[in-house]
């Protein structure tokens, strides 16, 4: 084909080729060099997105360790899925941080992107801390967040709550503060992003319609439920919807703070498909596992696609 | 429709004050514009500090002796700075290994990435050819697709890569990528998102500067190498940015294909040093402390262009 033959090319065309033909000549040029440009990256994406998404489809209705090779068992690794209480109790895990934590987290990134946007001193500093959880490695973040949750007395969250006159808890050592200990950490790291985005459609929201409420006496407070608010609708359903497909997609997080435990309290999908791959070696239900949560995360981009498709016609 | 899925309208200038209209008002109207201020002001830095306050948390424990982390009523600041706990995390893993493997991966990431990544969102942007239109519909399709959903076969693929780590024509007999470098630096060369980017900022190029170069007889890798993406160099650095940032910041992938100390990176260093020394959180935080610091200096210098990026991507 011609990406065997065309790499080193001249970089000046012969002008005998130019003569010939505007239509023909430069237009097959043209087309030849998208194809060799785009060519490695489609490859790349070809092999490990392509190709592994089918391979995981296939095997997802197999059984397979590793070891012998994958046997045909139909349906089995999604009915196995099905009657799982540890999948759902991971599935229900998820849904408790994405309930909870996105609309606490969106809330707070609303209020501070407003605030942020009065251009007040210092506001660039401000950002940037708010901002900063975001950036770090959520494996840092995570050792920091499991130092700060020690169950001892001197563990900041717990020196916090003596603060307030609360006793001591145990934090990641018990089944019923852990899933609240993560969620104080999703919230955490998850308010940068969605205060940036928020931040970046205040500015293109027009002065004016600030400026006529201001004719009509409209107070700060009116001002943020009837004009910010509905106007800042199109990004409320963008960070809602990433923040979903953000939030089944938590690992790392899991995987340093508590291992999905105790007593499985705090295991999440990505946590289940690890411990099932990789740990058990049972391939077959884990890629099954994964086709689920590809299926739940492509449904929901589809949906937003569509949704936002719609409201985003001005 | 689909061409605008990720990005927002509001796209990402550098973010600025608006504020100032009643410039007019009445000095009691100024007077309370003065009071909100100051109580934004203070709420801002209130919350600031408590956004900031696990970071803060981390450098002052990475100073403390262990004798000071037992103590029930452990002072705020470190009675005394301990630079020598640095020195004994340094002694107990070898993070200076771990650091350098990080950085070499994360400039391998962020090279492969602008390199492919600008190619293929010139030619989807700028040039056309029959396949563009398609082959731009399976990056916006494949951008949905969750690494947990691919990250079994892509292992598989890794470990019976034909003819690699002893591995026969069939991929059978050895290791494959596994524990190699490749394994590392090849999967993640290139992400769909980065292709989409890229071809965003390409959209915004003037397509009469490609004519004109080709009437003046340049060639095509030259017009898109020497004439259009000098162009877009804001953007360059903002895809090397997240490419770098993923690659330092990456855990899952490099813990499932690397298992000698020699490839670690920091991310898993910093993971396996934890289930070593269990208790000893003043070393923990040190080592951790080396592990977030360097992105966190990078984040700060260039901050607008990372902001460009997260801003379009609205994903980590």
């Amino acid at each position: 084909m011609t990406t065997t033959t065309t790499p080193s090319a001249p970089p000046s065309t012969p002008p005998a080729e130019r003569a010939t033909g505007k239509a023909r000549g430069p237009g097959k040029r043209e087309a030849r060099w998208g194809m060799i440009l785009a060519a490695p990256a489609f490859l790349h994406s070809l092999i490990w997105i392509g190709i592994p998404v089918i391979v995981a489809l296939g095997l997802s209705f197999t059984s397979y360790d590793m070891v012998t090779s994958p046997v045909f068992v139909g349906f089995d690794n999604y009915a196995n899925i099905f009657s799982d209480a540890l999948f759902w109790r991971a599935m229900r895990n998820n849904l408790v941080l994405a309930v909870v934590g996105i609309p606490v987290s969106m809330l707070i990134a609303l209020v501070l992107a407003v605030l942020l946007n009065r251009g007040v001193r210092g506001q660039s500093l401000f950002r940037t801390l708010i901002f900063l959880p975001h950036v770090t490695a959520t494996v840092a973040v995570a050792l920091i967040w499991l130092w700060i949750f020690a169950a001892t007395d001197n563990g900041l969250a717990n020196v916090a709550l003596s603060f307030f006159g609360i006793d001591a808890q145990p934090w990641l050592n018990d089944p019923d503060t852990a899933l609240p200990a993560v969620l104080v950490v999703t919230i955490w790291q998850g308010i940068g992003l969605k205060m940036l985005i928020y931040l970046a459609s205040l500015q293109g929201l027009s002065p004016e319609l600030y400026e006529a409420a201001d004719i009509d006496g409209a107070g700060p407070v009116r001002k943020f439920v009837s004009i910010t608010v509905p106007m800042l609708r199109p990004a409320t359903f963008f960070v809602l919807v990433t923040s979903i497909v953000a939030n089944f997609q938590t690992f790392d997080l899991i995987y340093v703070l508590t291992l999905g435990g105790p007593a499985n309290s705090t295991t999440v999908i990505t946590y289940q498909i690890y411990q099932t791959a990789f740990q058990q070696l049972r391939m077959g239900l884990a890629t099954a596992q994964s086709v689920i949560l590809l299926l739940i995360l492509v449904a929901l981009t589809i949906l937003s696609r569509k949704v936002v498709g719609g409201t985003r016609g001005d | 429709m689909a061409t605008e899925t990720p990005t927002l309208p509001a796209g990402a200038e550098p973010i600025s004050a608006r504020g100032r209209k009643d410039e007019l008002g009445s000095s009691s109207a100024r007077g309370r514009r003065r009071r909100t201020n100051v109580l934004i002001w203070g709420v801002l830095a209130v919350v600031s500090l408590v956004m900031a306050a696990p970071f803060i948390w981390m450098f002052l424990t990475s100073f403390r002796t262990q004798e000071e982390l037992g103590m029930a009523d452990m002072p705020l600041l470190p009675s005394s700075w301990r630079w020598d706990n640095y020195l004994e995390a340094l002694d107990a893993a070898p993070f200076a290994t771990y650091a350098r493997n990080s950085l070499l991966l994360a400039m391998g990431q962020a090279t492969t990435a602008v390199v492919i990544g600008s190619m293929c969102g010139y030619a989807l942007a700028k040039l056309r050819w029959k396949a563009s239109g398609p082959i731009f519909g399976w990056f916006l399709l494949s951008l949905m697709v969750p690494f947990y959903a691919t990250v079994i076969p892509a292992f598989f693929i890794v470990r019976y890569m034909p003819l690699f780590g002893g591995n026969n024509i069939l991929g059978q007999g050895g290791t494959g990528w596994i524990d190699t470098w490749w394994a590392l630096i090849v999967p993640a060369a290139i992400s769909p998102f980065l292709v989409f980017l890229f071809r965003q900022f390409y959209v915004g190029t003037p397509t009469e500067l490609i004519e004109a170069a080709r009437i003046d007889g340049v060639g095509e890798f030259g017009i898109f190498a020497r004439i259009i993406t000098p162009l877009i160099k804001p953007g360059l650095l903002t895809v090397a940015l997240l490419a770098f940032e993923a690659g330092w910041n990456n855990f899952l992938w490099p813990l499932l294909v690397t298992s000698s100390q020699d490839l670690r990176v920091i991310q898993v260093g910093i993971s396996v040093f934890r289930q070593e020394s269990a208790t000893q959180f003043h070393l923990l935080m040190a080592g951790t402390t080396m592990a977030a610091v360097p992105m966190i200096v990078l984040f700060v210098v260039f901050q607008r262009y990372f902001v460009n990026g997260f801003v379009s991507s609205g994903i980590k």
